[in-house]
């Protein structure tokens, strides 16, 4: 009941004034359903690209979280090869954060956060977590070239329009690709679920 | 003059009725006799065709205006029996108090609507005092007044409000009040209301009572907007919810969010950090993470 005034205020919020580096919207008609865009932070290793989410929203949102996901590959400590994100206003009490005093547009602005500052202590990606910690230099580099490669978006010209859809296609079956690869090993080091 | 095509309208359906009562007795008995048409005209000649506002096709319910001696409006719906008049009709309005009118056979329309009138005069106080408030505060609640409510929400604030409730017989007295609030803003409004509600004079109105006890001014929609005392719910982000208004406020006075009854107490249910004895339930305010509790 109280999902539907509540996703039409924030919607309306987030179009008219979206927090900084930021976009948020609905896909097609439904009101569960949003698409997200992040901008890489400037002096971060994601600077230059645009990160898209998913977004869904349950149904006793806002006395839930809603599920957020990366759909554009990221290199991370906290977010997994399937885009799922460790972070603690994403879950309920007692593990997580999440309270209704928290919106969309706040927990976004907290990924972008959580973009620029790696929580290291917290991993979801056991290996990156490390070579965070400890190959720092390492690190930086992998993730701006996941960077290059998967959230950059290159402007051919012309027919870019029609591209588009496709390379976003291409992306997610390569995420998908990598996820299956890395999957069997990753369940044993995830201490962030 | 008007009621000319009333009176055709009634021939007619005399004739349509016989028609009707002729071929499908069932139906028949529900009818009036004819007497019950002419009656009823005789009866509305006395009273005056400009004093109605409505008739069924039916011819038996009929909607009677009335102006009492402030100029107010007001409407009584009379609903007549087939045996009319032996049987007394139904009667309504927008009236505080059930309407009580006496009839006898002999009774007519316009005898019920001198009554009717008497009532308005009787209530009329009652109306000046509401009316007096309902133009010079603003009314959180109900949403639009009608003639037969007797409670107000007043703001006085944002996020403070009293509930007042006033008797119908007994208007000038002191109403039942409930301040709402957080309590640091209503304990003081609470004591004073104690502490001079000695000072309350009956031959002055409500509104100008209640300033005087609670030494307060209340705002008015000549000196505020509206949307400065419907601040949102902190969780659904709306005004009204269904028709709940958002009633629960954060107690700390640094944070003081209103929340809705039922949003707060259904994320506060949810919570292993809440706990609760009998109807409260004690938790954390989702925006200031104090703790406050909630009835």
């Amino acid at each position: 009941m109280q999902r539907a005034t509540r996703l039409k205020r924030e919607l309306q919020m987030l179009s008219t004034e979206p927090p900084p580096g930021i976009t948020c919207w609905q896909t097609e008609e439904r009101i569960d359903d949003l698409q997200a865009q992040i901008v890489g932070g400037n002096g971060t290793p994601y600077e230059g690209g645009l990160f898209s989410l998913e977004i869904k929203v349950p149904e006793r949102y806002p006395f839930e979280p809603p599920k957020i996901r990366f759909l554009t590959p990221i290199y991370h400590p906290n977010i997994d090869n399937s885009g799922r994100i460790c972070l603690d206003a994403l879950k309920l009490p007692p593990k997580g954060a999440w309270r209704p005093s928290l919106n969309i547009s706040t927990i976004l602005t907290s990924i972008q956060l959580l973009m620029a500052e790696p929580n290291p202590d917290d991993p979801l990606m056991a290996d990156i977590s490390s070579e965070f910690k400890y190959h720092k230099q390492q690190f930086l580099e992998k993730a701006r070239k996941w960077t290059q490669e998967h959230a950059v978006q290159k402007n051919t010209g012309v027919l870019d329009n029609k591209e588009n859809t496709p390379n976003q296609r291409a992306v997610s079956r390569k995420r998908e690709a990598i996820s299956m690869q890395q999957d069997a090993d990753d369940a044993a080091k995830k201490t962030c679920m | 003059r008007g009621y000319e095509h009333i009176v055709k309208q009634v021939n007619h359906t005399c004739t349509l009725l016989l028609e009707v009562g002729l071929k499908s007795r069932p139906e028949c008995r529900s009818i009036p006799p004819p007497q019950y048409y002419s009656q009823l005209i005789s009866e509305m000649e006395t009273l005056g065709w400009d004093k109605l506002l409505f008739i069924d096709t039916e011819f038996q319910t009929l909607r009677l205006k009335a102006e009492d001696s402030s100029g107010r409006q007001h409407i009584l719906t009379v609903k007549l029996k087939p045996k009319h008049p032996a049987e007394a009709p139904e009667c309504s309005a927008d009236l505080p108090l059930p309407l009580d009118f006496t009839w006898t056979p002999q009774s007519t329309l316009d005898q019920l609507h001198s009554q009717f009138l008497l009532v308005l005069e009787s209530l009329s106080d009652f109306w000046n005092i509401l009316d007096e408030i309902d133009s010079q505060t603003w009314i959180l609640e109900p949403e639009k007044p009608s003639r037969s409510d007797t409670t107000r929400r007043i703001a006085i604030g944002n996020n403070v409000s009293i509930k007042v409730e006033v008797d119908p017989r007994h208007p000038k007295m002191l109403p039942e009040c409930c301040l709402l609030g957080a309590e640091h803003v209503v304990t003081p409004l609470r004591n004073k209301l104690n502490a001079n509600m000695h000072m309350w004079n009956p031959d002055s109105s409500v509104l100008h009572n209640l300033r005087d006890v609670l030494e307060i001014e209340f705002p008015s929609p000549a000196t505020h907007e509206k949307s400065s005392f419907s601040v949102e719910c902190g969780i659904c982000y709306s005004y009204r919810l269904e028709a709940a208004i958002p009633d629960q406020v954060c107690n700390d006075p640094r944070c003081g969010q209103p929340f809705h009854q039922a949003c707060l107490y259904e994320w506060l249910r949810a919570l292993p950090s809440s706990r609760q004895s009998f109807n409260i339930v004690f938790g954390e305010c989702p925006y200031c993470s104090k703790v406050r509790h909630k009835i």
